[in-house]
């Protein structure tokens, strides 16, 4: 599309890109502190950690029992998975799933997680719209069909206008999005202001209540140590061993 | 008495990384911690910030194992103060209580722990102590086993449960700890070789076999074992003595001995003044 480029005033970049830049990230910051204040304690119960850690085990067990003397293998194989009284096979935990109606800690989490997420944007974003409207801010890099227009114009009546070029509301969404590696960058993995994948759990965390899991687990773990078999690492390990001397180098040196 | 920073000319934040390096190596040198920590404290204690928390419950911990119930005391007061209800700080008030030989309060101390948290690892792991302490191996072996049931995955209780049943000589079941540890730290060579030597000390011919197997994968995993070289060489040699085993597998037994034989004077050659370290 061979348009005459648009020329934006700079005083526009220096005063609402960069402020909105700013904006954006410090609102992030203070997100990150409030949550960490606003964090309830997530009290384990014996059972749960227990169960977890039973499972790391098994898990273990499959991996590296290739250490371990073919006897001792079964042994523990048996302990697991024997049909009257293996671990897994006996164990039935209660299931409770913990819809959000029925389990309160889980709706206060959800209503923290809503207020220190989605109200500052929706109000940041409309305030941002309503300060900075009824201009062009800048233009996305790649072309954009019509259908974009009055989503990414808001506040700019003029039909003509390529729909690359966006307002204020839309750098502040990009500008929301894109802060993400920056936060990580300041304030360590798994920082409170990072939005989308706060969203990104919200829409499966429904579905993953612990649990129901823990009987799930427990059959998914039967299953997998039911295939697996014993092939001892050891088995040539002399061979293996005696096939060249030993790296003895420097071994008594006084610096030893 | 030269303080240390004099002795060894050392600045304080020399002194304060040497001491998180000893934290995080889990090092237990208390009397240097003691010294230098000490020093820390008295008068540097305003521009460390609060990294001086942690060098409380280190300096106090190192305290309690030199006897400077003094110094502990110190630490202990200035750390209720800054988290007054805190289970650690708890933790630490039973383990001076310990050190006291007080140990039905220590006890207490750590059960109203485990009423607040039933989770709580340290307080239970100290009772299991104090029972160790008292003497009273059966019941820590019983307790330490309880508690394993309950926390699979403590590699720690797993250790120290082995070295519980080495000291009642029950070989077997240590045997069995020594396995749990062996599948999680695959790599680490003293396991097999602590293994290889519980084997070894059962006994039988079935064991033998595997002790030197065991020997032999610790000599892969660090070359330079010297303790695991000589059971390979103990283990093949006692199996080629044995009157019960065949032709091939004695040929064989001789065989591998005699390879750790050549590689022991490797190793120990033109090295005649240097002693044997400890083996």
């Amino acid at each position: 599309m061979a348009e005459p480029e648009l020329l934006l005033d700079s005083n526009i970049r220096l005063w609402v890109v960069l402020p909105i830049v700013f904006i954006t990230f410090l609102v992030g910051v203070i997100r990150h502190y409030v949550s960490i204040l606003l964090q309830s304690d997530k009290k384990l119960t014996l059972e749960q950690v227990s169960d977890s850690q039973v499972l790391i085990r098994s898990r273990i067990l499959r991996e590296n029992g290739k250490y371990i003397p073919k006897q001792s293998f079964l042994m523990r194989k048996f302990y697991f998975n024997n049909q009257e009284d293996g671990f897994f096979k006996n164990t039935k935990r209660k299931v409770v799933p913990p819809s959000p109606m029925t389990d309160p800690s889980m709706l206060t989490d959800m209503m923290k997680g809503n207020v220190t997420n989605v109200l500052p944007m929706i109000l940041i974003g409309g305030w941002i719209n309503w300060t900075f409207s009824g201009f062009v801010t800048t233009k996305v890099p790649f072309p954009l069909t019509l259908r974009f227009k009055p989503m990414l114009q808001q506040g700019i009546e003029l039909l003509s206008l390529d729909a690359s070029w966006v307002s204020s509301a839309s750098w502040y969404f990009l500008n929301v999005f894109g802060l993400r590696s920056m936060y990580s960058l300041i304030l360590g993995q798994d920082n409170g202001a990072d939005q989308s994948r706060i969203m990104q759990e919200q829409m499966s965390g429904a579905a993953m209540a612990m649990p129901a899991d823990t009987n799930k687990a427990f059959k998914a773990e039967w299953e997998a140590l039911e295939l697996t078999d014993h092939q001892w690492a050891l088995e040539n390990i002399e061979e293996e061993l005696m096939s060249r001397e030993l790296d003895l180098d420097g071994m008594f040196n006084s610096k030893h | 008495m030269a303080s240390v920073s004099e002795m060894y000319d050392v600045t304080w934040e020399e002194m304060r990384d040497k001491l998180r390096k000893w934290r995080e190596d889990n090092h237990r040198n208390s009397e240097q911690i003691v010294d230098v920590g000490e020093e820390l404290i008295n008068e540097h204690a305003s521009k460390l910030g609060d990294d001086i928390w942690i060098i409380y419950e280190q300096v106090m911990i190192a305290a309690l194992d030199c006897s400077r119930d003094d110094l502990a005391w110190t630490c202990l007061q200035e750390l209720k103060r800054q988290f007054p209800g805190s289970q650690r700080v708890k933790r630490l008030a039973g383990m001076r209580l310990e050190a006291l030989e007080k140990y039905e309060d220590a006890s207490k101390q750590y059960d109203s722990i485990l009423q607040d948290d039933p989770t709580n690892t340290a307080a239970r792991k100290r009772k299991i102590s104090i029972l160790k302490a008292q003497g009273k191996s059966a019941e820590a072996i019983r307790e330490l086993n309880e508690y394993l049931e309950q926390f699979v995955g403590d590699q720690e209780a797993w250790h120290e449960l082995s070295e519980l049943y080495i000291n009642e000589h029950d070989y077997g079941k240590a045997a069995f700890c020594l396995e749990e540890l062996m599948m999680t730290n695959p790599h680490n060579h003293l396991y097999c070789e602590q293994y290889a030597e519980v084997k070894y000390t059962q006994g039988g011919l079935e064991n033998l076999e595997l002790s030197r197997k065991y020997f032999a994968q610790a000599l892969k995993l660090n070359n330079r074992n010297m303790r695991a070289l000589f059971g390979l060489y103990m283990s093949a040699s006692h199996i080629a003595a044995s009157p019960k085993v065949n032709a091939t597998v004695k040929k064989a037994n001789v065989k591998y001995a005699t390879w750790a034989t050549n590689q022991i004077n490797r190793a120990y050659q033109g090295n005649v003044t240097n002693r044997v370290p400890g083996c």
